[in-house]
């Protein structure tokens, strides 16, 4: 495993911060240019994208594919999984000449792994219209980023009357019985663990005995995030860590929640898509990359999803980027995941959430 | 002729069951690497993993537990239900074998989200108990083991009590009432004539509800939640979660050899007893 790989995706807190700032720049509105999608008649116009199922997926046909490829003439199959056997999939296609899709939707934890793999290809920005409006601290070499968001505290006021401020709020016994965990999201639940016990995010070992005194507490586990919205709805548990992104989306969806950054930083999320090194059709790969960064994708996808936007000309409006962003000062405290950490432990870290944790 | 009539069956169950089953024990003797998913070797190692790691051999214990009483649940349940239809001379039977087969209509998933509408925090059984002043404070019925062993119930009763309901039909009533008429109590007759009889189908519809049990996915990841852990699940999370496809492999034989030595074991106990 090549770290140098995985540093070609690696923003730092800094970096984050100077994007999230340039986000609320003033909009640059950049055309939708010719450059991709021209491909002449002989060539395929066949896109096979890997992604999530569900909303996200339903979302990209109906503000990426419907809007700007299929009146170009391309047409997109949807290869639905979750991410995990998608990746397998690159894996075991590693070695072929030709593989099966053009473009992967993945997360940020999941480019690092695939980088170190050796199965992305390195991108060229210069081949995207919008290549020049990307955040520069969302940019990598092999992964273009789709949407982003962070993880806040979310809590249901009328179990928590006073807002909790501090991800140890999760570990205090004074909440014993009202906290939610969610199994998907095992790994932001241990560096937020990590961070309370005084590891770090390239360190989680503090993780084990909060995590083991939260078991104690009572703590009701979640198979999935609609499982917590549920609990939350519901008030089996009123208090949870989630991306500010989910928590808009439940909030529209009638669940009585707030959110709160927490004082110890906000563990940034993102969505991005790449491309195989062996994908058929390379040109198509570039031609959805292309279409994903559109400034009016990008507004569908914050109103839609409430993720904030990657690009620099998606103006939003200002009520929904105070309901979606972050403030000046949260920005401050925005932090990437230790991705070198994550990659080289994530199957560890997981066997051991399912034995002990669970167990 | 005979080529004929075994030939398409035996080639499929070879492609599609044979071959498949030997790459995956192929895949079990292979090496987990966190960044290369699979390496190729010739080793033990997940086997071994599973046998010493109590963690996993709960999970085992756990699937056969909850097997094996859903399996004696569906068994107490069906028999009676099984023997009344098969007695049943009214023009009604056809109607009745639909209504027990009716529930196979639905999908597991869709039957499990109906328990789960019934079995949450504010679900319709806690609402009714807290509306009758029977209880303050509702019960966790959601994500536990009585919640799993209901569901899978419901799900392979109606397997047994077809097959009980054949195998009875099988037994002629002449049988019965020969038995009755030279004295025999009904009880007697069930447990002298009727249960002997019946074993070995008996035993078919209990393997049958058992192996499904033992298999079972969705209905333990819906209604046992993230902490129950079963045989069927864990090896969906070792290939789809984890993507440790030698780990799952060997949890896939692991459970595969749980459940035919158990279905042998029976087997064998049944010959004793009808040698008898």
């Amino acid at each position: 495993m090549s770290n140098d790989k995985i540093r070609g995706f690696r923003p730092s807190r800094r970096k984050l911060l100077a994007g999230a700032a340039a986000l609320s720049a003033p909009a640059i509105i950049s055309p939708f240019g010719g450059v991709i999608g021209t491909a002449s008649a002989e060539e395929s116009k066949k896109i096979v994208v890997g992604t999530w199922g569900g909303d996200y997926a339903n979302l990209l046909h109906k503000n990426v594919e419907t809007p700007f490829l299929e009146p170009k003439g391309w047409e997109v199959v949807q290869d639905t999984a979750s991410d995990a056997p998608r990746r397998a999939k690159m894996v075991a296609e590693k070695r072929l000449p030709r593989g099966t899709s053009d473009v992967q939707a993945l997360s940020d934890v999941n480019v690092a792994e695939m980088v170190a793999a050796g199965v992305l290809e390195k991108l060229d920005y210069s081949k995207l219209s919008q290549g020049a409006n990307v955040l520069p601290v969302l940019k990598s070499d092999y992964a273009v980023p789709h949407i982003y968001s962070g993880l806040v505290l979310v809590y249901n006021p009328k179990l928590f009357p006073t807002p909790p401020a501090s991800l140890n709020d999760l570990f205090d016994a004074k909440n014993a019985g009202k906290v939610g965990v969610i199994d998907i999201q095992y790994i932001y639940t241990i560096m937020a663990a990590a961070i309370v016990g005084g590891g770090s995010l390239t360190n989680f070992e503090p993780a084990k005995p909060k995590l083991l005194d939260l078991k104690k507490q009572g703590v009701k586990i979640y198979p999935t995030n609609e499982g917590m919205a549920q609990g939350l709805k519901t008030e089996e548990v009123g208090l949870c860590v989630m991306w500010k992104a989910r928590c808009v989306q439940w909030q529209k969806a009638g669940v009585p929640v707030e959110s709160v950054a927490p004082k110890e930083g906000i563990l940034a999320y993102q969505s991005l898509f790449s491309i195989p090194k062996n994908a058929p059709n390379k040109q198509g790969g570039y031609a959805y990359l292309d279409a994903i960064l559109q400034s009016q994708a990008q507004i569908a996808f914050a109103n839609d999803m409430g993720y904030n936007p990657t690009v620099t000309d998606a103006p939003i409006a200002d009520d929904l980027r105070k309901r979606i962003g972050f403030t000046d000062d949260e920005q401050k405290r925005l932090v990437a995941p230790d991705y070198t950490y994550v990659t080289q432990h994530d199957a560890e870290w997981k066997e051991w959430w399912d034995k002990e944790f669970k167990g | 002729m005979a080529l004929l009539l075994v030939g398409p069956a035996t080639l499929f169950c070879v492609l599609q069951l044979v071959i498949p089953a030997a790459i995956l024990f192929r895949y079990s003797l292979n090496r987990f690497d966190p960044a290369a998913y699979m390496v190729e070797a010739v080793t033990a190692e997940n086997y071994v993993k599973f046998f010493t790691d109590p963690y996993y051999l709960g999970v085992l214990l756990r699937t056969v537990r909850v097997s094996l009483v859903s399996t004696f649940i569906c068994f107490v349940l069906g028999f009676p239900l099984a023997y009344w239809l098969a007695r049943m001379t009214s023009r009604w039977k056809n109607l009745m074998v639909i209504l027990v087969v009716l529930p196979l209509f639905i999908g597991n998933a869709v039957r499990a989200a109906g328990w789960m509408t019934l079995f949450g925090q504010k679900g319709f059984v806690n609402y009714t108990l807290m509306g009758l002043h029977l209880i303050d404070q509702p019960l966790t019925l959601m994500y536990t083991e009585m919640a799993v062993v209901v569901g899978i119930i419901t799900v392979n009763l109606p397997y047994m009590v077809l097959t009980l309901q054949s195998v009875i039909e099988g037994i002629s009533r002449s049988i019965e009432e020969a038995a009755l008429s030279l004295g025999a109590a009904p009880f007697q007759t069930f447990r002298r004539i009727v249960w002997p009889l019946a074993l070995p189908g008996t035993l078919a519809g209990t393997i049958l509800t058992f192996i499904l049990a033992m298999n079972a996915y969705a209905t333990p990841v819906l209604l046992g939640g993230p902490k129950f852990q079963m045989m069927g699940p864990l090896v969906y999370d070792q290939f789809s979660q984890s993507n440790n496809w030698p780990f799952g492999a060997a949890v896939s034989f692991v459970l595969m050899a749980a459940t035919l030595s158990l279905t042998f074991l029976a087997n064998l106990g049944l010959r004793g007893r009808t040698a008898r």
